[in-house]
């Protein structure tokens, strides 16, 4: 325990505390009891316990981001660190949330369910804002910017928990062959040695120094990894654990460096060593400030050096107060009662020995009735063993209603319980997974016992060590409890409570209540009271809440059965689990070999799956999208424009069989096709709809390389690998991704020829020797291109397939030699436009995976001699070849200043009656819309019912307010329907 | 080589490499055409190299093998290679020297901080040298070598910046 000073504040009043110390351990020791208000009832709520049960003391860290819902027993203080208490206005002292415990008798368990039923616009307008406002605790973080970063692990073991037992394991470990990790979720090892007088000595040694050289030997061990301040949070299938540490315990934040690690933990067996929780005992007002767990008490003493209060009351079912009873009196403290419910004579002599002693106010057989006391106890009511009412004065009463295995992660891991009358508790009986627990958490009380269960559980890994260890324990070595969950009320006031649930505001009464209401089965009666459903997940209190089910349904506490722990077993902050995905590496990010050259050109970038792909080019800071896009796609038609097409998929296909391949994965026929030739191709899914399309080129009969939409490169290629895997294995046919070997670039206008021409001056693009759809490769430099005449636009156009390396230099040699031509840099949206002015599709756009090739006018596309293709079958389907299916047809507005906008329903009737009472027949929805430059009038593609047979006719296009917009129906291809200007 | 960093126990360089990708059978015809080309039998086993002065040899899947060049080697020598290879008709060679990014990790404290970016257990006796995997290194798929003292991770060229910028922050933190 240090002693040096640290200065931090707590509701804008400056406290010190002691290095190390926990927000909460230095409070109690400036004597500061009142921490918060409670959730529901805005009560006054102190400090319940010593670590990470915590479910009262939850405070705000202001310099943290305004970090909410901190658990003070947990957050260790730092040098100018800032604390709020939450759920308060305007103070902590007083606060007008409180009248919520005046109004508490119809508070009661349901309430929201059974009140805020109707008027049903009250909903939105009235409840929801009003319980949003009065709910929750802490106030949301602002500005929240976190570094946290995920470390994972692979190990053969994991011990979870570096107290007694868990260093009892690492020892077994500690030089083997074994990779350990030891995780401990403080930043000191030694668990009860450090928390309780409990051992006197270990192998006549002081236990702190058995300690010491423990850790020295664990660590000195170069097999066993350990991290301190790191709770295991998750117990996942299979053998996969997390866990989260903070970096900065004990220091103020520092954005340069990760605050939070979450550790991703896969391991071969895990120990579980995680200990125990204590639980209370439910009375009346067991939940004011001064009310605090005994072990969590002598804690506070022997691990922080602080007294929280020198004169309590202890109050006890069990034999474990022994420890709290000789630690206080070794301080010279003297408590001002010990009431235990146990019959004296059942009671240890060391503690009657105690007790006696130091002349001890000592109340066998008896129990607490209630506490007095408005911001924190004052009084408190003995019911004696003869039934009688004692109040004593105090501030601070210790309670102890037995211990709780520390199961949570045990039955995160699905391993089963089992109820242990002796100890009433539940605790390990099935395993799961690769699981072992050791002491307190498998049930295991005895100290002497713990060393045979170490032993016998570990029997099964080779070449451990032996241990050699022998305790000599301070006071009873036999826990000893007698039943109590509940004491019995005297005041019989509505405003009574004795509560089961501290965080979540849950009292007896509530579940006396939920059980009279039918809610008689446990996992239904927590979602009705909410019962152990705060953050705390009811840790020392969901067993009590079990116990007293048990006997209100007269059942055995075994066949109520336990709620299910979920992780996280503590929260988790969402910082954690995002780790480095966050701000600039939110998603991983796809880059062509140009990207660079398109941000020094102002290009807007659009999100193509993971790509960044130019959307248009900003010629000045004030030019509009609408602008950039019309002046590159009427410059296209002029000159020429340049795309960056590098994103499309390219798959290589090669093998005896390919042309058999590709044949069955198209609906094209390639069988007479030329080699060096390409083909514009559909490929279908089995449903015969449209799933991918692209040009298929064909080197020779056994090697192609086809083209896929960018957002398909992979689905098409793992298609093809299926395909060629599952069903064809026959087949001699392999395929490779090629897409990013080659950057490609898109030329097209009706000067690219031209263009062409003069950047590979020595390759003849005339139409006999470059015919469209035709390919070659050229050596380029160093390198091999190659070069496909193609269009997407509807203009005389190339592609050029060049390695990233080349790529650049060759981009700029286009503009270099078309200054003449004002060659134009197009993206994305001026290729959609370009391409929607010719009626071409886009896979995904046009098609939502309805639509076959018929529906869009490919039946040329479909090679009727074919035998078989992908989809063949069901493209005679019935329902497939009816007439009135949605087809694509094009539309233009009869006024042409009007715009058409993507999405809207086209329909027959011009006007809409509103408010719209009948349905309106919906004959499709716009797919593409654009306004055309170079027809000067808005073009758009609609799928409607039975399109074939309304081209010519007049339909109406919805718009955003209601109104309609008369179109003309037409053949989607608006810019040169004889294909004139790429053929040139 | 461009050495990215030095810092903490690791090492990161960037590095220039060439790449053959092979689908086959993995016959004899197969290893004959391959190992006219780099002098290297195939390895049999999944996910295992072998290697020469000149070209790591691994087996990514039971019907995938890449060529890595060690050192730089000409442009036209790889492609004369892949279209030698391409010869046999039951095979296809695809060249992707230029679609790869490589990255060298060494130093001690290399796989510790290999785990900041990926799940994969990098310890010995799990992934020893002359062995490979395909795996997800700061949500990408990288395919990664461990080399007698160091790694070389490769993933596609279009995640270059985003995988260097990842590495380059995790030393960092």
């Amino acid at each position: 325990m240090s002693e040096n000073k640290i200065y931090f504040k707590f509701d804008g009043k400056k406290y010190a505390g002691n290095e190390g110390d926990t927000i909460a351990a230095a409070l109690l020791r400036n004597n500061v009891k009142l921490i918060g208000r409670s959730f529901k009832y805005h009560r006054p709520r102190g400090i319940y316990t010593c670590g990470i049960e915590e479910p009262n003391a939850l405070v705000q860290i202001i310099n943290e981001h305004n970090e909410p819902n901190v658990r003070a027993t947990v957050k260790k203080i730092y040098e100018g660190m800032v604390v709020k208490s939450q759920n308060r206005w305007p103070s902590l002292k007083t606060d007008l949330g409180s009248i919520n415990n005046i109004l508490s008798p119809i508070f009661s368990a349901g309430f929201y369910y059974k009140t805020f039923m109707g008027p049903k616009g009250f909903w939105k307008n009235v409840y929801e804002p009003l319980i949003r406002r009065t709910a929750g605790l802490g106030k949301p973080p602002k500005e929240f910017k976190s570094k946290s970063i995920h470390q994972h692990h692979n190990v053969d073991v994991i011990i979870v928990g570096g107290g007694l037992s868990g260093l009892l394991a690492a020892r077994k470990f500690a030089g083997t062959n074994y990779d350990v990790l030891l995780v401990e979720r403080e930043d000191t090892f030694g668990g009860i040695l450090k928390n309780a007088d409990k051992i006197k000595s270990i192998n006549d040694q002081p236990a702190d120094e058995w300690l010491e050289k423990t850790e020295r030997l664990i660590r000195n061990s170069n097999n066993i990894k350990i991290l301190k301040n790191t709770l295991v949070t998750t117990y996942n299938f299979s053998d996969h654990l997390i866990a989260l540490e903070d970096k900065n315990v004990g220091k103020p934040q520092d954005n340069e460096k990760p605050e939070l690690v979450l550790h991703k933990i896969r391991t071969k067996h895990t120990i579980l060593a995680n200990g125990h929780i204590e639980r209370f005992i439910t009375f009346r007002n067991n939940d004011l400030p001064g009310v605090m767990l005994a072990a969590s008490f002598e804690k506070y003493l022997n691990r922080y050096g602080v007294v929280p209060d020198e004169s309590p009351v202890i109050f006890t079912n069990n034999s474990s107060t022994f420890s709290l009873l000789k630690s206080l009196t070794d301080l010279g403290h003297k408590p001002k009662a010990y009431v235990d419910i146990r019959d004296q004579k059942n009671i240890e002599k060391q503690t009657l020995e105690l007790l006696e002693k130091f002349n001890i106010p000592f109340y066998p057989k008896s129990e607490i009735e209630g506490c007095e006391g408005k911001k924190e106890v004052k009084k408190v009511s003995i019911r004696t063993k003869k039934n009688q009412i004692t109040k004593i004065k105090t501030s601070m009463l210790c309670v102890s209603g037995g211990f709780n295995p520390d199961i949570h992660l045990f039955t995160q891991s699905k391993g089963l319980l089992k109820w242990d009358k002796d100890y009433l508790t539940f605790k390990p009986d099935r395993i799961f997974q690769k699981t072992i627990t050791l002491g307190s958490v498998s049930g295991n009380f005895s100290y002497e016992k713990l060393l045979v269960e170490v032993e016998k559980k570990l029997s099964e890994f080779e070449g451990l060590n032996e241990l050699e260890v022998k305790f000599e324990i301070n006071g009873p070595e036999k826990f000893q409890i007698k039943e109590l969950w509940e004491t019995k009320h005297e005041k019989k006031s509505l405003w009574s409570k004795s509560f089961i649930d501290l965080q979540n505001d849950v009292t007896t009464k509530d579940l006396r209540q939920a059980v009279n209401e039918g809610f008689n089965r446990i996992e239904h009666l927590k979602r009705f009271t909410t019962n152990s459903m705060g953050t705390d997940q009811g840790k020392i209190s969901s067993i009590n809440a079990l116990g007293i089910v048990s006997k209100i349904l007269k059942k055995d506490i075994s066949e109520v059965g336990t709620t299910t722990y979920r992780p996280p077993y503590s929260p988790v902050n969402f910082s954690a689990i995002a780790g480095r995905s966050t701000y600039e590496f939110y998603d991983p990010e796809r880059k062509t070999p140009l990207h660079s050259w398109h941000v020094k050109q102002n290009a807007v970038f659009e999100n193509v799956g993971q790509w960044k792909r130019p959307w248009y080019f900003k010629k000045s800071e004030d030019e509009t999208m609408h602008q950039a896009v019309q002046r590159e796609a009427e410059q296209v038609r002029k000159t020429a424009g340049i795309l960056d097409g590098s994103t499309l998929g390219k798959i290589e296909i090669k093998g005896k069989d390919a042309l058999t391949f590709v044949n069955l994965m198209y609906t094209n026929s390639f069988t007479k096709m030329k080699p060096k030739t390409g083909r514009y191709a559909l490929m279908l899914g089995e449903d015969g709809m449209v799933k991918d399309d692209g040009i298929v080129c064909k080197i020779n009969e056994q090697h192609f390389i086809v083209t896929t939409t960018t957002g398909n490169a992979a689905s098409v290629l793992a298609h093809m690998e299926e395909y060629s895997q599952t069903e064809w294995p026959n087949l001699n046919v392999y395929m490779n991704s090629i897409t990013e070997q080659f950057a490609t670039f898109n030329l097209s206008g009706p000067k690219s020829r031209v263009i062409m021409s003069r950047v590979f001056n020595d390759i003849d693009f005339s139409n006999d020797q470059f015919p469209f759809m035709s390919f070659n490769n050229f050596k380029y430099l160093d390198t091999e291109i190659r070069i496909l005449r193609a269009s997407f636009t509807g203009e005389l156009g190339y592609e050029i397939y060049v390695p990233p390396s080349y790529a650049l230099k060759l981009w700029q040699k286009f503009f270099i030699s078309s200054r003449d031509f004002d060659l134009v840099p197009y993206g994305t949206e001026t290729m959609h436009l370009l391409r929607a002015e010719k009626g071409y599709i886009i896979v995904g756009q046009d098609t939502d995976g309805t639509v076959t090739p018929l529906d869009l006018h490919l039946n040329w596309m479909i090679g009727k001699k074919k035998k078989d293709f992908i989809g063949k079958r069901s493209l005679t389907r019935s329902d497939i070849v009816r007439e009135n299916r949605k087809q694509l047809v094009g539309l233009v507005p009869v006024d042409k200043t009007l715009g058409i906008e993507e999405g809207q329903h086209v329909i027959e009737q011009k006007d809409l009656s509103l408010p719209i009472k009948d349905p309106v027949d919906m004959l499709g929805h716009v797919t593409s819309s654009y306004f055309s430059p170079n027809l000067n009038h808005s073009v758009a593609m609609a799928l409607i019912r039975g399109g074939k047979r309304k081209i010519g006719s007049r339909l109406f296009v919805s718009t955003e307010n209601l109104n309609t917009i008369a179109v003309e129906v037409v053949e989607p291809n608006f810019i040169d329907p004889k294909n004139e200007r790429m053929m040139l | 080589m461009t050495t990215l960093t030095y810092k903490d126990g690791v090492e990161i360089n960037q590095v220039t490499r060439q790449q053959i990708t092979l689908r086959g059978k993995g016959d004899g015809a197969f290893a004959f055409a391959v190992n006219k080309e780099v002098s290297l039998l195939p390895p049999s086993d999944n996910l295992r190299m072998v290697d020469n002065d000149r070209f790591i040899f691994a087996k990514q899947s039971f019907d995938q093998w890449v060529l890595i060049a060690k050192n730089r080697e000409d442009d036209q020598e790889i492609l004369r290679m892949v279209s030698e290879i391409n010869k046999n008709e039951a095979m296809l060679a695809s060249n992707y020297s230029e679609g790869q990014s490589y990255f060298e990790i060494s130093g001690e404290d290399k796989d510790h901080y290999l785990n900041k970016l990926s799940h994969f257990d990098f310890r010995d006796k799990n992934f020893p040298a002359s062995t490979m995997v395909q795996t997800l290194v700061a949500r990408i798929d990288c395919c990664i070598y461990k080399l007698e003292d160091k790694y070389l991770i490769t993933c596609g060229k279009s995640y270059e910046d985003y995988l260097r910028d990842r590495l380059l922050d995790s030393v960092n933190l």
